[in-house]
């Protein structure tokens, strides 16, 4: 295969994918960056955080897929397993994010710095950073569809570029959200952004228990 | 200075009673035929997908519905459905070897007895002729996309796609 | 601010003469004869009975309006009936047309899940961006159990949100009338101290399964946190999930519409849960009406703060003379301010001036619309009941 028509295979196929990306990771992105402060700064560093581990979960997935080959269809029992984990992680990742928010340090550097998960006081790991990576790894499908294109290629380097073309079209449709600086946060904004959160805790901790404990979510 | 928006204001106001008058014999009718109008359609996870082929059997016959694949998160699989009517034509037991995707093969062989009792539960057994279908054994009505149900008067099997 | 000349009309309105009450109740009871005609000319007598039955009490509702000048306590007759008579009603259909409360999954394949107007918020952004609804519904006019077509209830939601904005939550909704019973239960409130943050409750459950929705491709609302499911429908249990959302169903209608009612004299659900309240308060910006409070005679002390259900007044908005945007124009607080500070008002005029006549146009727009919508509703319910009776 060419380069250059692996290249545009991938933009089109992330371009033609974003929206289900943004669909999928809505959820997780809006309430957690409507959580964080306001200006288009902040939220673009939000947003670099979040796509740049969301791309590390993309090559990391896209280096075992083609180390594999059949990663992205393992047995129905192996693939409920682990997207029964992430879900759970990532329940946890937002319960955790939005207790953290408001509880970083009180002075002035608290209002430009992104919502850290971890210890307070000392450095902590941005919580757009756990969600990128977490979602990166999960949770769009386009993204498994993706994974089972790179799969057939015919080396590891080629995957990986096929990946890196495909996010940075999907990342073409998260550019919007960074307008969303624009929001205006007070405390009734960030209360409705943090219940949002636990609330969507809460569906992906008891979709993930289901799947772990071998339970069908529908049907 | 405040007389004209006031003048405005009841003038609204007015206008929302008579809009009240209208809803039930025009704006009722009128919305709702704008909302059909819109083009939207039930998601076909439920709705089964459009009609692609009908096959004569017996004295019955086996509508083909386009493949239906599952949205975003849906833990559903992708499938295909075929639907066997009317069910007062159909055989005690269904055994039909099916060419869902017409190219003159059978795909799948699709087993079910057919009760008299419509309340009856049914089960379902699928063959897979081709690796695209994916078999199910005594399947009943678990998934949206593996089951057979009775609708109204005809019997529908959805068989999930393997994907392959 | 008010004109002092003009003030002189402030305060509670006095009761009217019957005559001039009459007077006031012929258009709305000629709308509602005109409503329950269908019922009347039918052959089936439990239906004349129920028509003829809902009129009179809708219009004898409305005269009371007219009468004492007072609006909560009437429309809580009306709402209350709505509430309870609903649910009977239904579920005595699916009883009967299913056998259970259960949607087995062939009545959603054909497309025959009754849909009511709570979903619709989470359908607008997939139906924009794939054209689909994401409902097992049906489109056609006659389509979804006994009529309930999509279109048909989402035409119908649209027309009379058109009419009384968010005032759909006190003169349309078919659900809300159970807590408004169970909070009208109690002389007194036993918890008084509420979390005033709780209110905002329900734009983060809007917010959460709008996104859901999209996600999932699934209202996830219907699935997840309905508690009028306990009472209408809910997907069978065919497994441990369905068992839990089902057991989420019961335990939110027990609290939100039975318990936390009782305790507070609040509509709790409606204001601490309700995601299709928090999406129609937006249309409380396009109504025409509103409520104000006029600063010149508030004192203030916070009677209309204590007596409003949907905890809508706050010391601020009090302050500014105004009610939050979850305001639904049940008419509590204008009933409940001993100096008639809290008025009715048409935006665009002088708050204060004429509340009575802002108070009569909305009235007859809100009463046309129960009448036509609820009454319908009311008028079933009976006739199924008489049905069963006679
Ligand atoms: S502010 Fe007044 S009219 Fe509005 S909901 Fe509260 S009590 Fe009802």
């Amino acid at each position: 295969m060419g380069g250059p028509f692996l290249v545009g295979e991938a933009f089109l196929l992330g371009l033609a994918s974003g929206p289900a990306c943004v669909a999928s990771c809505g959820p997780v992105v809006v309430p957690s960056l409507l959580a964080e402060g306001a200006g288009w700064r902040l939220n673009a560093r939000y947003l670099s955080s979040f796509l740049g581990t969301r791309f590390l979960g993309y090559l990391l997935f896209a280096a075992i897929a083609w180390e594999l080959g059949v990663l992205v269809s393992p047995p129905p029992a192996v693939r409920t397993l682990i997207y029964g984990g992430i879900h759970v992680l990532l329940g946890v990742a937002l319960l955790w994010y939005a207790r953290s928010i408001g509880r970083g340090c009180a002075h002035a550097c608290a209002a430009s710095g992104l919502v850290s998960i971890g210890r307070v006081g000392k450095r902590g790991v941005p919580g757009a950073a756990i969600l990128g990576l977490l979602t990166g790894v999960s949770l769009c499908p386009p993204f498994v569809a993706a994974g089972l294109r790179a799969a057939q290629l015919s080396n590891l380097a080629a995957a990986l570029l096929f990946f890196a073309v495909f996010f940075v079209a999907t990342t073409l449709w998260f550019v919007p959200f960074v307008g969303m600086g624009c929001v205006r946060r007070n405390a009734s904004v960030i209360f409705v952004a943090r219940t949002a959160m636990i609330l969507v805790a809460l569906y992906y901790l008891l979709a993930g228990v289901a799947m772990l404990a071998g339970r069908r979510i529908y049907g | 200075m405040k007389w004209p928006t006031s003048k405005l204001g009841y003038t609204a106001a007015g206008m929302t009673v008579v809009v009240a008058m209208l809803v039930p014999f025009l704006l009722f009718g009128l919305f709702t035929k704008g909302f059909t109008k819109l083009g939207l359609r039930v998601d076909e996870m439920y709705s089964g997908g459009p009609t692609v082929r009908t096959i004569q059997a017996d004295g019955y016959t086996v509508t083909i519905h386009k493949a239906v694949y599952p949205h975003l998160l849906q833990t559903e699989k992708p499938f295909v459905q075929l639907d066997w009517k009317p069910v007062n034509a159909l055989p005690q037991h269904v055994s039909d070897a099916v060419d869902v995707d017409g190219d003159g093969q059978p795909d799948v062989r699709v087993s079910f007895d057919v009760p008299k009792d419509p309340k009856t539960p049914l089960r379902v057994d699928v063959d897979a002729l081709n690796p695209r279908y994916q078999a199910m054994r005594n399947v009943g009505k678990q998934k949206f996309s593996e089951l057979i149900v009775r609708v109204d008067d005809a019997i529908l099997v959805r068989v999930p796609l393997t994907g392959r | 601010m008010a004109d002092p000349a003009c003030t002189a009309f402030a305060g509670k309105t006095p009761p009217r003469s019957w005559g001039r009450a009459l007077l006031l109740t012929l258009p709305i009871a000629l709308w509602s004869l005109f409503m329950s005609l269908r019922g009347l000319l039918q052959p089936d007598r439990s239906l004349q009975i129920a028509s003829a039955l809902t009129a009179a009490f809708l219009i004898a509702l409305f005269f009371m309006m007219m009468k004492t000048s007072s609006t909560y306590r009437w429309r809580r007759w009306f709402f209350v009936a709505l509430g309870v008579l609903f649910p009977i009603e239904f579920i005595h259909n699916v009883m009967v047309l299913r056998g259970s409360m259960g949607i087995p999954i062939e009545e959603m394949i054909a497309g025959r899940t009754p849909f009511c107007f709570l979903p619709i918020p989470l359908l607008i952004l997939p139906a924009a961006l794939t054209k689909t609804l994401v409902f097992p519904g049906s489109l056609l006019p006659g389509g979804g159990m006994a009529g309930a077509g999509m279109a048909a209830m989402a035409g119908l939601w649209l027309a009379i949100t058109l009419v009384v904005g968010k005032g759909w939550c006190s003169y349309a909704c078919f659900f809300g009338g159970i807590e408004e019973g169970m909070a009208a239960l109690p002389k007194k409130a036993h918890w008084k101290k509420l979390d005033p943050r709780l209110r905002l409750v329900p734009w983060a459950v809007l917010l959460a399964m709008v996104l859901l929705s999209l996600a999932l491709f699934e209202p996830a609302y219907c699935m997840w946190l309905c508690p009028f499911k306990a009472v209408s429908e809910y997907v069978a249990a065919r497994n441990t999930v369905g068992m839990v959302q089902n057991g989420i169903f019961v335990v939110l209608f027990a609290a939100l519409v039975i318990v936390l009612p009782l305790l507070t004299k609040k509509r709790t659900q409606c204001t601490f849960l309700c995601p299709f309240g928090a999406f129609q308060s937006i249309f409380n910006k396009t109504s025409v009406f509103d409520i104000k409070i006029d600063r010149t005679v508030c004192s203030p002390c916070v009677l209309c703060q204590k007596s409003c259900p949907t905890m809508s007044l706050t010391d601020e908005s009090i302050k500014k003379g105004e009610t939050l945007m979850s305001c639904m124009k049940c008419g509590a607080c204008v009933d409940a301010c001993p100096k008639g500070a809290a008025v009715w008002h048409i935006r665009g005029t002088q708050v204060a001036v004429k509340p009575e006549r802002a108070r009569l146009m909305f009235l007859y727009a809100a009463w046309a619309m129960a009448a036509m919508f609820g009454g319908t509703i009311i008028t079933q319910d009976l006739a199924t009941i008489l049905q069963r009776v006679i």
